[in-house]
């Protein structure tokens, strides 16, 4: 349970200091192939203090809740063993004291763990009892809510309850080649029950992932080499947050990211423009709403690509004095006991003008490229995506379903080669990214027609 | 007051569950922290996580908290009770049978936190000084301190208390307007004896992040020889050991190797083995989750599949045996030729430093970059290579090994040699 009013230990922050009491809360269910494999609730709470002393930080955290002063002290003492060598003689960053609440938890009654149990047993059902041919099925589902409240020496306060859940349903068959997989992901910002309200909700998504699979396992693997393709949102999203967001991250510049070199040039076809978004776009809530991060900064919308130009780099504190701007609210840790980094919160091309269908109709001979499974990028934007599900566009006409492959490039070149923009914005939202720690974030965007690198066999 | 596992078993046995396991572990995080070169940051992290599973009518749920009061812990208590009470029953659910009570140690219990300022501060005053070019991104050096107690309804009690430094480096190289891809490892040590840079592949991958400024995409496409490092085969096994070794692949029945134990699986020359208690692993464990004492286990000797790496629960599942532990701690046995020779008989190839890729999948198809990874012709090493992509599938890779490596690096949680193999398909550009 978090500690609501941590503005009482404030006379204990004698230097620049950020405290915060959180709590995760997660519950995985988890059936594979009828067998349930996973039935855990799990709930991580603590409390810890970073400490800003001349220049060098100092992080400590607690489980025990009783032991605040302890743990500002032993932030404290760590800050002053580094700064006792390092001696940066560093000031103090510019005070701000932005405050604000913001629940995303449901107003309905909560679900017994019954009620939730069923749900996801009747989805298996449906499955196994529709599709008695599938050689494996997996339905799982993953619900984290992060609870937080935050106080800073300078004033500034914060108190959250930022829930997530996702389904998520993955179909099998066995086909010559070996078996072939497809998966499909729902739900979002928000807790079970204002995001599922009956299994039959989905039984239709079951159904086109279903046709999905069918056509997947009568398909082709890809010919490799450089194709025209329409990548939809989710590869889109993607690659915005993976081959470009990243780059753009400063303590990634700092480390030698290509992005430094860019700034203010060209680097992306007009056509786009990228942003990350700190909690809401056309009037609605993001994926992962950000009010005011880890640090106590309001959060504020980048754009990091504007009309094709590179604008800005993603800040916490120290980066954006680093670098002689506003920090921009992307200091963001995931459990009590981890330090806030510089990270993204909802990174998305924005839209364009064309539809998806006109798009592909453009192409004469590439691919419709739907859904990633995983990717990976580094700091010269070169990136790789592993594509689960995708069709041959011949002659301005979907084909044959594809196999697993990856596609791969260097982002600000592909950007570059983007000549249509979809004009509808999709979310996906069950994502987490990687980078020291992990964290949920938001990525989407429209589809966009480009040249790719495809991985054939 | 009585201590936290008593208290919790008490509860459990009061709420009349069948059988159950309790894990108590004690965490004291101590880590130094590099951003771009500069020291940043240290961190000391105190945790205490109570997990506990309980089986009620062959029903079974788990719960992790670490909020360890007494109200805190009856509360979880009634949560597994009812979550264990929804859930499907299945009579493969169990728990570890009686072993003998045992208490397992290794590794440092403090951190020497002034040596950890020296070797890491000596790390980056190193680095700008031998490599100029080479930009370090995110360093975080740490000492974790572990006490692990397992019980569970059956009497299993064991105590293990683990000590450990480990080195995570992210870096990439720079100079002027080129940029090298970035590139990162990862090890473990008992000692801070030697100085970072001269432990485990980390000098090797400096230098290389250093030559890969003047990386080229390869031109065309082959299907030829590799020579997989050590860092990469550390990539390639956990993919190896889950997508045909592990429960998922063996319960759903995807495993191409299901029906292949006791028969050849790989090439002759291929041993692997997790060795989780040898003392040669600094990062071992001797407890798997599900209560057994861990020992020491061949997969796979001279090429024959010996075990799947099957859980209690997978093996109940699938009715086959359970793996004495739980795979990592990777040791491959060595070659009796060193790099060089091997590279030398190799007429057109690629040196793969690592794999960025989509998961495999299910039958092990694999498709990815080839990161900091060099082109080899006519037995040498030509130029570093980018845009450069690799695919094949796991299985026929691993039998296709030519050649394992008489050198091995030592990560701390495993030992791992370069291994020649074929057929696969690289593809430059166009």
């Amino acid at each position: 349970m978090v500690i609501k009013n941590l503005g009482q230990y404030s006379p204990h922050l004698a230097q620049y200091t950020e405290l915060r009491s959180q709590e995760n809360s997660v519950l995985n269910i988890a059936y594979v192939k009828g067998n349930l494999v996973q039935n855990v609730k799990q709930s991580t709470a603590g409390i810890s203090a970073r400490v800003f002393c001349r220049g060098s930080f100092g992080f400590a955290s607690s489980a025990d809740a009783t032991a605040i002063t302890e743990v500002i002290a032993a932030a404290s003492r760590n800050a002053e063993f580094l700064d006792a060598r390092e001696n940066k003689g560093r000031a103090p960053f510019t005070p701000d004291n932005p405050h604000t609440e913001r629940s995303f938890g449901t107003k309905k009654a909560r679900l017994t763990q019954g009620q939730i149990m069923a749900f996801v047993r009747e989805i298996d059902a449906y499955i196994a009892k529709t599709y008695p041919t599938l050689s494996s099925r997996t339905v799982s589902l993953s619900c984290i809510d992060m609870e937080k409240t935050l106080v800073t020496s300078d004033g500034a306060s914060l108190y959250s309850l930022l829930p997530r859940s996702n389904v998520r349903v993955s179909l099998s068959v066995d086909t010559t080649g070996g078996p072939v997989e497809v998966f499909e992901a729902a739900g979002g910002l928000g807790q079970f029950e204002d995001n599922f309200t009956s299994p039959e909700a989905l039984f239709e998504t079951i159904d086109k992932l279903h046709a999905h699979l069918i056509r997947k396992s009568e398909g082709v693997y890809p010919t490799a080499g450089t194709k025209e393709c329409v990548l939809d949102a989710a590869l889109a999203g993607i690659l915005a947050h993976e081959a470009i967001g990243h780059t753009t991250e400063a303590d990634i510049v700092l480390g030698g990211s290509v992005a430094g070199d860019y700034l203010g040039r060209l680097v992306a076809s007009p056509l786009i423009t990228l942003v990350d978004l700190a909690h809401t776009f056309d009037g609605k809530d993001c994926p992962m709403p950000i009010y005011i991060d880890d640090e106590g900064t309001a959060a504020t919308d980048l754009a990091i690509i504007d009309h094709g130009v590179l604008q800005g780099f993603m800040h916490n504190k120290q980066s954006a004095r680093h670098f002689g701007v506003k920090p921009t609210g992307n200091a963001r840790a995931y459990e009590y006991f981890d330090e806030p980094l510089i990270r993204m919160r909802n990174t998305a091309i924005l839209p364009g003008t064309s539809r998806v269908a006109d798009m592909i109709a453009s192409i004469d001979d590439g691919y419709y490229l739907m859904k990633p499974s995983n990717g990976q990028a580094d700091t010269t934007s070169e990136f790789m995506f592993g594509v689960v599900l995708g069709y041959e566009i011949k002659g301005g006409k979907l084909g044959r379903g594809i196999r697993d492959l990856t596609i791969s490039g260097v982002a600000f070149d592909v950007l570059k080669s983007v000549t249509m923009v979809s004009d509808d914005m999709k979310w996906s939202n069950g994502g987490m990214c990687g980078k020291k720690q992990l964290i949920p974030v938001g990525m989407g965007g429209p589809a966009i027609k480009c040249k790719i690198n495809i991985g054939g066999r | 007051m009585k201590d936290t596992l008593t208290l919790c078993s008490e509860y459990l046995t009061d709420a009349g569950v069948d059988k159950f396991q309790c894990v108590l572990t004690e965490r004291k995080h101590h880590e130094m922290n590099l951003e771009a070169n500069e020291m940043s940051l240290v961190r000391t992290n105190v945790d205490s996580t109570l997990n506990f599973t309980v089986i009620k009518d062959n029903r079974k749920g788990d719960i992790s908290l670490n909020s360890l009061s007494s109200d805190s812990i009856r509360e979880a208590v009634h949560t597994a009770v009812e979550l264990a009470g929804v859930s499907q029953q299945d009579p493969d659910y169990d728990i570890s049978p009686q072993q003998e009570t045992a208490v397992f140690c290794r590794g440092p219990a403090q951190p020497d936190t002034e040596r950890m300022y020296a070797v890491l501060k000596g790390y980056a005053a190193s680095v700008p000084t031998i490599f100029p070019k080479v930009k370090l991104a995110e360093t975080i050096f740490s000492h974790t301190v572990v006490t692990k107690r397992f019980i569970n309804s059956n009497g299993v009690d064991y105590t293990t208390h683990k000590g450990v430094y480990t080195l995570v480096t992210v870096f990439s190289s720079k100079d002027g307007t080129k940029t090298s891809s970035i590139n990162y490892t990862s090890f473990s040590l008992c000692e801070l004896e030697r100085e970072l840079l001269d432990c485990s592949s980390l000098r090797g991958l400096l230098q290389q992040s250093v030559e890969h400024l003047d990386a080229k995409p390869m031109r065309g496409k082959f299907v030829g020889d590799v020579v997989i490092t050590p860092d990469c085969l550390s990539d390639l096994l956990s993919y190896y050991t889950s997508v045909y070794l592990g429960d998922r692949a063996l319960i759903t029945g995807t495993s191409i190797l299901k029906d292949k134990l006791g028969q050849v699986v790989s090439s002759p020359k291929f041993t692997l083995s997790a060795r989780p208690t040898a003392a040669e692993i600094a990062d071992g464990y001797f407890v798997t989750p599900d209560g057994f004492a861990a020992e020491d286990v061949t997969y796979i000797e001279n090429g024959v599949l010996k075990s799947f790496m099957l859980s209690l629960y997978g093996a109940n599942k699938t009715k086959r045996e359970r793996a004495k532990n739980s795979g990592g701690c990777w040791v491959v046995e060595p070659g009796d030729k060193g790099l060089v020779e091997i590279i030398a008989g190799i007429d057109k190839g690629l040196l793969v430093a690592r794999y960025s890729g989509g998961n495999p999948s299910a039958n092990g198809d694999f498709s990815g970059v080839a990161k900091n990874s060099y082109y080899i012709e006519n037995g040498k090493i030509l130029y570093p290579v980018s845009e450069t992509m690799i695919s094949g599938n796991l299985a026929d890779l691993f039998k296709s090994i030519k050649d394992i490596s008489a050198e091995r690096i030592d990560f701390g949680a495993a030992i791992l040699p370069y291994v020649h193999a074929s057929g696969v398909t690289v593809s430059g550009k166009e």
